[in-house]
């Protein structure tokens, strides 16, 4: 059996494939890698890869191949690797063997980076997939994150079926992108006129639920914040606490929410705020859903 | 009786993106009995004839989530085809909801807050458990958290607001009272509603698919267990 043997991981440290699509009517947000660009290229980069990859976070991620030889790709962000003790580019195809040790820890960017192999990971399917949900304890490895100790086997080898050649990882600037939401209507214009004037900063709360934001110049103080008939959520939405937080709801978000939401933002802009570090200022730009559409396609092409 | 989803025409909602692949069917703004009707009447309508590149449906309390994939339809389309099927007429006028029969014992160490309750609304904890549980409640809507589920409602000398503090975590299988709803939990959650009982009832079941048993537009019956 060849088995992945995990040394050390921080905390955040999942299983995931794209998502358990099809459960938000049962309490089940879809999980799935935080940036989705970043997970489909380091399955790219091998050509084709078992369908679910360790995302791992700013804290790293050290691991061992136990009993055989794969194929492994990492990608996501800009991280520091090295294998057995030695420094690889980034991102990575490699080759790894019986007793081989990778060792990743934070680069110069990046939140998320994903790591792939050409064997399909062997945990059971939940509910048609293997993403771990954290919320609800569902999914990868006995619904939590992984730990030092873990062994993670792997099973049947992967049919190449694409080129290995990804796309590289579009540097990406500018405001993001977003739709106004379901109650911007419930803002004032001097206050919607602010939120998209004036950069907020991403905070150090941010994990696979939400990113909470800094609102320094303080957009949302004084604004009343209603509470509403819980509704439902999509990754995304920029959610405005009861004390005028603003949150932007990912992954792993409620699948309901009785608090404000003043915009959602665009799909194609959502692996690049999963990526931004705390401390980094970010500012929101309202977009036509044919914007939209049309950012969708582009990245798609 | 719990009103079973009329055959009326449903009320005009607001349809609206969220984000761009979410459109939004909302009934109002306020929780009520005629706008809950229309969201479980909608859900069903929109189940015997899922427009073409609908991924996922999503009944809230007033509101119906349809999750799109918008290489396949665009908002301006599937808005004109919810409006299409909100006008037409529906064909299953009449149809019975499953009825559920949930056992529950109430008070106690199960039922913590239940004291409280009865004492708010000026009853007897026997009388107010023989007024809960009197006639058969509607699932308003289901999964706030997994399993998790609404009934309503209740008439308005049970109404009692939310309790002021939350608590950390309830158990599953923890029936929940407050705003004219009595709610279950299927999985450990914080709660700011009156604890009142519990029941072996199970709303959620990872290995099972669908994990859940309850829809909205069912009708659940509460019963006093027998200790």
């Amino acid at each position: 059996m060849t088995a992945l043997r995990i040394l050390r991981a921080a905390p955040l440290t999942t299983l995931q494939d794209a998502g358990r699509f099809g459960y938000l009517r049962h309490g089940i947000s879809a999980s799935g890698p935080m940036d989705r660009a970043a997970f489909q290229r380091a399955e790219a980069w091998l050509g084709g890869a078992g369908s679910t990859a360790i995302e791992f976070t700013t804290g790293g991620l050290s691991l061992r191949v136990e009993g055989g030889s794969i194929g492994a790709a990492c990608d996501g962000g800009e991280f520091t690797l090295s294998l057995n003790g030695e420094k690889l580019e980034w991102p990575a195809r490699m080759s790894l063997k019986d007793g081989d040790v990778i060792d990743i820890a934070p680069g110069p960017a990046g939140n998320y980076g994903y790591f792939r192999t050409s064997h399909e990971v062997d945990v059971p399917l939940l509910l048609g997939s293997r993403a771990t949900n954290l919320v609800s304890r569902l999914g990868g490895l006995q619904g939590r994150g992984l730990r030092a100790g873990d062994l993670i086997p792997v099973g049947s080898r992967v049919q190449r079926r694409m080129s290995m050649h990804p796309r590289p990882a579009m540097p990406a600037k500018g405001p993001i992108r977003v739709i106004w939401g379901l109650h911007a209507d419930l803002f004032s214009d001097d206050v919607r006129e602010h939120f998209i004037s004036e950069p907020f900063v991403i905070s150090h709360r941010i994990d696979r639920m939400g990113a909470r934001l800094e609102d320094r110049a303080g957009v949302f103080t004084a604004a009343e914040i209603l509470s509403l008939v819980s509704d439902a959520v999509v990754p995304g939405d920029i959610q405005i606490l009861g004390d005028g937080t603003p949150i932007v709801l990912m992954r792993d978000h409620q699948p309901t929410g009785g608090y404000p939401r003043i915009a959602t933002v665009v799909d194609a802009d959502l692996d690049r705020l999963a990526q931004m570090r705390p401390g980094s200022e970010v500012s929101f730009r309202p977009v036509t859903l044919a914007q939209a559409y049309a950012l969708l396609k582009a990245g798609h092409a | 009786m719990a009103q079973t989803a009329e055959s009326a025409p449903l009320p005009n909602p607001l349809i609206i993106p969220l984000g761009d692949h979410g459109l939004l069917v909302r009934f109002a703004i306020a929780l009520s009995d005629r706008a809950n009707l229309a969201t479980v009447a909608f859900a069903r309508r929109l189940r015997e004839q899922m427009p073409e590149g609908v991924t996922e449906i999503d009944p809230n309390l007033v509101s119906v989530l349809l999750k799109y994939d918008p290489a396949r339809i665009a908002f301006d389309q599937l808005a004109g085809e919810v409006r299409l099927l909100i006008g037409s007429p529906d064909g299953r006028k009449g149809a019975r909801p499953k009825r559920y029969r949930i056992a529950v014992i109430f008070g106690g160490e199960e039922g913590p807050d239940l004291d409280e309750v009865a004492a708010a609304l000026k009853l007897a904890p026997s009388a107010f458990i023989a007024e809960h549980n009197a006639r058969p409640l509607r699932v308003l809507t289901t999964g706030f958290a997994p399993g998790f589920v609404y009934c309503g409602f209740h008439p308005e000398h049970l109404e009692l607001p939310r309790r002021s503090s939350v608590r950390p975590l309830v158990p599953a299988g923890t029936v929940l009272f407050a705003a004219g709803q009595t709610a279950i939990t299927a999985t450990s959650i914080p709660t700011g509603w009156y604890v009142i009982g519990q029941t072996d009832f199970r709303n959620f079941d990872a290995e099972r698919d669908p994990p859940t048993q309850l829809r909205e537009g069912d009708e659940v019956l509460f019963e006093a267990a027998k200790k």
